[in-house]
């Protein structure tokens, strides 16, 4: 579903991606881990065309997404949920207005049927509760929570695109978060999660990237992640290895 | 800051006024957003513009009483103060006060919005960010500053009136007369066209500026003081030119 093909790209002066080539399937659940500013996030954008590269292809169902036009971009980013870290919900709507955002934008329902869907999709992620509370008063999960649902609103998209979901947060939140990122995708539908946290992504992906320094330094599945010598993987793992009561 | 990006900037800067301005006239029509931004930008000007209106006709009329008391002329105050007000004074006094509050408002939270964001989520969403957060803040400053110039400018005229019959010892009458005198046409006209062009450079300077926001606190700081300042620097520049254009066309004689 999405090929990269050495796609570089630079902010400013500074390099971030260097002809970095892959390709992610779409049923595929995939986590992108690496430190900070090794171009994770840059990834998830660049899918969605929202920042173009300096050089390369980026090639989604076969068509190349750099050479379109935000007009048509649209389509493109309809196949994909994308939800930004800490949620970046609009903080001068309510929950519900956030959630009913793209419903008011892009369908023709009544408010009652608006209503009807905006509490369906909160009770997905359990916050029913806080229909009209504001953004600010929500706790980190809860805007990530919100943040699921209000992406899931008006279309049904065929891959999810999580940034950084569960940082910042308790290790409970950090779990629920997880499990529903599972539990939307289900069987049926693909996920990239771009992360640091190792634990998180062991729990949602069966297949790992490792960035370093603009290019994959390790691609493979949960064993070959957990039993590599790499040490910038060694360091990752470190944290699992804190978490283990046997250790 | 390097040439090639200085073009590139203001190429942006055109392509952004343009499209939001265009925008007024395509689908899909934000009402309510553009009825919020309305009622932040007028209503919510309105005091800080009476205020700032009323001490400036005093204190201008205070000036010029002095001045051609001297020269025995305090007759004509009500008319000097009245052409100065209508055709220069009020425009720029009301837009300056609009770029200040209104603009550097404009800036922060679009900037905040970068930031945060949210300007992306819209762009995944589909929705167009120009035509959702730039249009109605455009048309909202299209409508509101031409009609806090109008209020700025009689509220002027009264404080100017105060100090005029009671610290002057004018007659009200005669200064009411010289005002009158002075609405003409040509005179309103002048006054009243630049109030939109105010308008429309201080919400495009201030969303470009809040749209191109960088670097987190110090970059949204940035945004909000380069959007006043150039808010200012434009207001200042196009009144000139704007009055030299004014004269030329209404017919009047440098």
């Amino acid at each position: 579903m999405i090929l990269f093909d050495r796609v570089s790209f630079s902010y400013g002066l500074c390099p971030i991606l260097d002809g970095l080539s892959f390709s992610i399937g779409a049923q595929e659940r995939v986590a992108v881990l690496g430190g900070s500013g090794e171009g994770k996030t840059t990834i998830l954008k660049l899918i969605m065309g929202l920042i173009k590269p300096d050089s390369g292809a980026i090639l989604v169902d076969g068509e190349d997404i750099t050479i379109k036009c935000e007009a048509h971009l649209r389509e493109v980013r309809m196949k994909f949920s994308l939800v930004f870290q800490e949620g970046a919900l609009f903080d001068s709507l309510s929950v519900k207005e956030n959630v009913a955002f793209c419903l008011r934008e892009y369908t023709k329902m009544s408010e009652e049927e608006i209503d009807g869907r905006v509490r369906e999709l909160l009770r997905v992620v359990g916050m029913e509760h806080a229909l009209e509370r504001m953004p600010d008063e929500l706790s980190g999960g809860m805007h990530r929570r919100v943040a699921i649902a209000r992406s899931l609103a008006a279309y049904d998209p065929l891959m999810f695109l999580y940034d950084e979901p569960t940082s910042g947060l308790d290790p409970i939140s950090a779990d629920m978060i997880c499990r529903l990122i599972l539990e939307l995708a289900g069987g049926r539908r693909g996920l990239i999660m771009v992360t640091h946290k190792v634990s998180d992504a062991l729990k949602v992906a069966d297949r790992f990237m490792f960035l370093k320094a603009g290019r994959v330094l390790f691609d493979g599945d949960r064993e070959r992640l957990v039993r590599s010598t790499l040490p910038e993987i060694r360091m990752f793992m470190r944290e699992l290895e804190c978490l283990s009561p046997a250790e | 800051m390097k040439s090639k990006e200085l073009v590139a900037m203001l190429q942006d800067f055109y392509l952004l006024s343009f499209r939001g301005l265009t925008g007024i006239f395509r689908r899909p029509f934000y009402l309510k957003d553009t009825i919020e931004q309305m009622d932040y930008a007028g209503a919510g000007s309105f005091l800080i513009i009476l205020l700032v209106s009323l001490f400036i006709g005093m204190a201008l009329s205070l000036q010029l009483s002095a001045e051609l008391s001297r020269l025995g002329l305090k007759m004509y105050t009500g008319k000097v103060v009245g052409i100065s007000i209508i055709r220069e004074i009020g425009p720029v006094t009301a837009a300056l006060v609009f770029a200040g509050r209104v603009g550097a408002g404009m800036a922060s939270e679009l900037g905040s919005m970068v930031l945060g964001h949210q300007v992306d989520s819209l762009r995944v969403f589909g929705v167009d960010p120009v035509k959702k957060l730039v249009t109605p803040r455009l048309l909202s400053s299209l409508l509101m500053l031409p009609a806090l110039t109008i209020i700025g400018d009689a509220v002027s005229l009264l404080g100017a009136y105060y100090i005029a019959v009671y610290v002057s010892h004018q007659s009200g009458s005669v200064y009411w007369t010289s005002i009158r005198d002075v609405l003409i046409y040509e005179n309103v006209v002048a006054g009243s066209v630049k109030p939109f062009i105010f308008g429309y450079l201080i919400a495009s300077v201030s969303c470009f500026m809040g749209l191109t926001t960088r670097g987190g606190s110090v970059g949204l700081r940035q945004t909000t003081t380069r959007a006043v300042v150039f808010s200012i620097i434009s207001i200042i520049i196009s009144d000139f030119v704007l009055t030299r254009i004014l004269l030329y066309l209404l017919g009047f004689s440098v």
